[in-house]
């Protein structure tokens, strides 16, 4: 009797943690680009920068994505920056100025619009297909999974990303950005989880510039739908502008 | 006393091989030394002038911290650039002229390609009367045409060659892109006019554009981020840079071209020290082969100072009577030396050398000169130096013994 109590004790202790084992680092990093870059949305973001003088800049753009790797960012305020488009195709990023009434090739890696962020963070979601992940076992923090994220392409937004994800629901929580030599570049405070049109994900993102320590910048998600199918045609370097 | 010296002549004269070759040393030795400094007096004053009338002009005008944060956003620290600013610069005795300039990181598009350079923006008209060589750098086409400004840039060689080799055609179409003053990404069409020179280390992909496009592009209507002072003499420049803090007060940063090109106030340092050296290697040298002379001296006339020391000469005077030629051949090698040394400065002065610096292509050519102290310090050198070479000889012979000295020793 005694035996068998023990026995049913002990199976409901280790029962939870048998049928719940750890996620692996991919199931974790396929989490994040569900959340972060569902494969279809539309969005609209507030972005803004706080810069080393303590003025801040807020800039409001609306964002489409479709599939893997086109994205689509329209500029609508602040009035400086008003009609300015960026388009991602693949490893190709492009900016539409329409004084300039063309379109001109960027980096991934420079600064978006001037914040904190840089262009691949913003419109390069897709960590399963740029990084290689690892599962590290001391996270330093119990209430989260730590993964470890090394580039596989050089078009990759950052050589290394350590990556914090909440056991409780695998949601992204914290991140930090770093070089090829280990420097760190930036760390992101993910915050405001709630439901976009039933996808819970991160409605605000706080990324804090390592080099400029006076700087950071905020991103809010104002609107999000995952369902939308955007037409292919929004993806193509004529339509910029229009 | 001067019958000593007069002996010490006429010894001198005496054995003429023995003073020819140790004049040889010396006029070799004096005349390298002075050839030397020569060249890097005027190697360094190329440098100076290079720096001051080709890149940084003599004083730089700043808003305060802007050196420090020259990495992050130098934008915000800015200054006007109006009529009023200016004559205030300008109302320092001893200024020259003024030209202001904006210096800003962006990224120049061509064709497909996108690249990251530096930018300096510049009033080309002004920018010549501060900084006079760089006209030498620019292409023949600028900035400006009969007046107008122009939507253009003209880029270093570098750059070019970083933009699809040589392929770009002159007067292409470009596009600068770079974060305005609010950090929100500006962007301007321009045409590639010319291509520059490099005329210092540093920063190699550089571009340079009229202030009034990129006062439009970065939304700096009538500001600049740094004004170049042009100063009358080299000489009066810390006195001017001193007024320039005193009327401009805390909100400023006043910078001569040393406290900017720290790498060249260095290397003159260096190259200085290194010469030293060298030159006091030569001299110890020289001054021992005066020495050897001296002591072969002594052994070959020890019959002659026993004979001296016989009818009464005393041993001060016989220590005074060496000392005293080896101090005249000291002078006289040093004389000669200097003289032949500036023969040379002064033909390499009128000739000019041409020389061109590791990572900069435009050649200069240097004066060599040497000042009038230095000459005379180094023929004062060459005299002290044989007369303290030449007291171990010089007491050798004093502490002879008259018999032994009498008898051949």
């Amino acid at each position: 009797m005694f035996r068998t109590t023990l026995l049913t004790l002990a199976m409901t202790v280790l029962l939870p943690t048998v049928a719940f084992a750890d996620p692996t680092a991919e199931e974790l990093l396929k989490k994040y680009d569900s959340v972060m870059g569902p494969e279809n949305f539309s969005a609209t973001i507030l972005m803004t920068a706080h810069r080393d003088d303590g003025t801040t800049r807020a800039y409001k753009m609306s964002m489409l994505k479709k599939g893997d790797d086109k994205f689509r960012a329209t500029f609508a305020e602040p009035a400086a920056v008003r009609g300015q488009e960026m388009l991602r195709q693949g490893d190709n990023l492009w900016v539409y100025m329409p004084n300039l009434k063309r379109a001109v090739r960027l980096a991934n890696r420079d600064s978006f619009q001037g914040g904190d962020f840089n262009n691949a963070d913003v419109l390069r979601v897709n960590y399963q297909a740029d990084y290689s992940a690892k599962v590290i076992a001391d996270s330093g923090r119990a209430d989260a999974w730590l993964i470890e994220l090394h580039a596989k392409t050089k078009e990759a937004a950052y050589d290394m990303i350590k990556l914090w994800m909440r056991k409780s629901d695998s949601q992204p929580v914290k991140g930090e950005y770093y070089t090829a030599s280990g420097k760190m570049l930036r760390a992101a405070e993910f915050s405001d989880f709630k439901p976009f049109s039933g996808l819970v994900r991160p409605g605000k993102i706080s990324m804090k510039n390592m080099l400029a320590t006076q700087r950071y910048s905020t991103m809010t998600w104002d609107a999000m739908d995952s369902k939308v199918n955007p037409p292919s045609g929004k993806f193509v370097l004529d339509d910029l502008g229009r | 006393m001067f019958s000593l010296l007069q002996i010490a002549i006429r010894n001198v004269m005496r054995n003429k091989r023995r003073t020819a070759i140790t004049l040889a040393a010396l006029l070799v030795g004096v005349s390298v030394m002075v050839s030397i400094r020569g060249a890097l007096n005027g190697l360094q004053r190329s440098l100076v002038q290079n720096v001051v009338s080709g890149q940084t002009g003599a004083i730089q005008v700043h808003r305060a911290g802007f050196l420090k944060n020259v990495l992050s956003s130098p934008l915000s620290l800015d200054m006007p650039q109006d009529a009023d600013f200016e004559k205030k610069l300008l109302s320092v005795p001893h200024v020259k002229a003024v030209s202001p300039r904006i210096l800003f990181a962006g990224m120049i598009n061509v064709a497909d390609q996108t690249i990251f350079l530096g930018v300096q923006a510049i009033d080309p008209i002004r920018e010549f009367q501060v900084v006079p060589l760089r006209q030498a750098t620019m292409g023949d086409k600028g900035l400006m045409e009969s007046g107008k400004v122009l939507d253009a840039m003209v880029v270093t060689e570098q750059l070019q060659g970083a933009l699809q080799g040589s392929k770009v055609p002159k007067d292409a179409p470009a596009a600068i892109l770079a974060p305005d003053k609010d950090g929100a990404l500006s962007g301007e069409n321009v045409t590639l006019t010319g291509v520059m020179k490099l005329n210092m280390p540093g920063e190699k992909k550089v571009g340079m554009v009229h202030i009034g496009v990129a006062q439009r592009l970065l939304k700096m209507e009538g500001r600049a981020t740094e004004y170049i002072v042009a100063v009358d003499e080299i000489e009066n420049i810390p006195q001017v840079a001193a007024e320039l803090r005193k009327a401009l007060g805390k909100e400023y940063e006043v910078s001569t071209w040393e406290d900017i090109a720290t790498f060249v106030k260095q290397a003159m340092q260096r190259q200085s020290m290194i010469l030293s050296l060298v030159a006091g290697v030569f001299m110890i040298l020289m001054l021992l082969g005066v020495a050897n002379t001296m002591l072969m001296s002594v052994l070959d006339r020890t019959r002659e100072i026993g004979t001296m020391m016989a009818v009464g000469v005393r041993r001060s005077k016989i220590l005074g009577l060496f000392l005293m030629e080896a101090a005249t051949i000291g002078a006289m090698g040093g004389i000669v030396g200097g003289a032949v040394g500036s023969v040379i400065v002064l033909a390499l002065n009128a000739r000019g050398i041409s020389v061109t610096f590791p990572g900069s292509n435009v050649p200069f050519t240097i004066h060599p000169y040497v000042s009038a102290s230095y000459l005379i310090s180094i023929v004062a050198l060459a005299g002290m130096g044989a007369l303290l070479f030449a007291i171990y000889p010089a007491w050798r012979a004093s502490r002879l013994r008259p018999v032994e000295a009498l008898a051949g020793g």
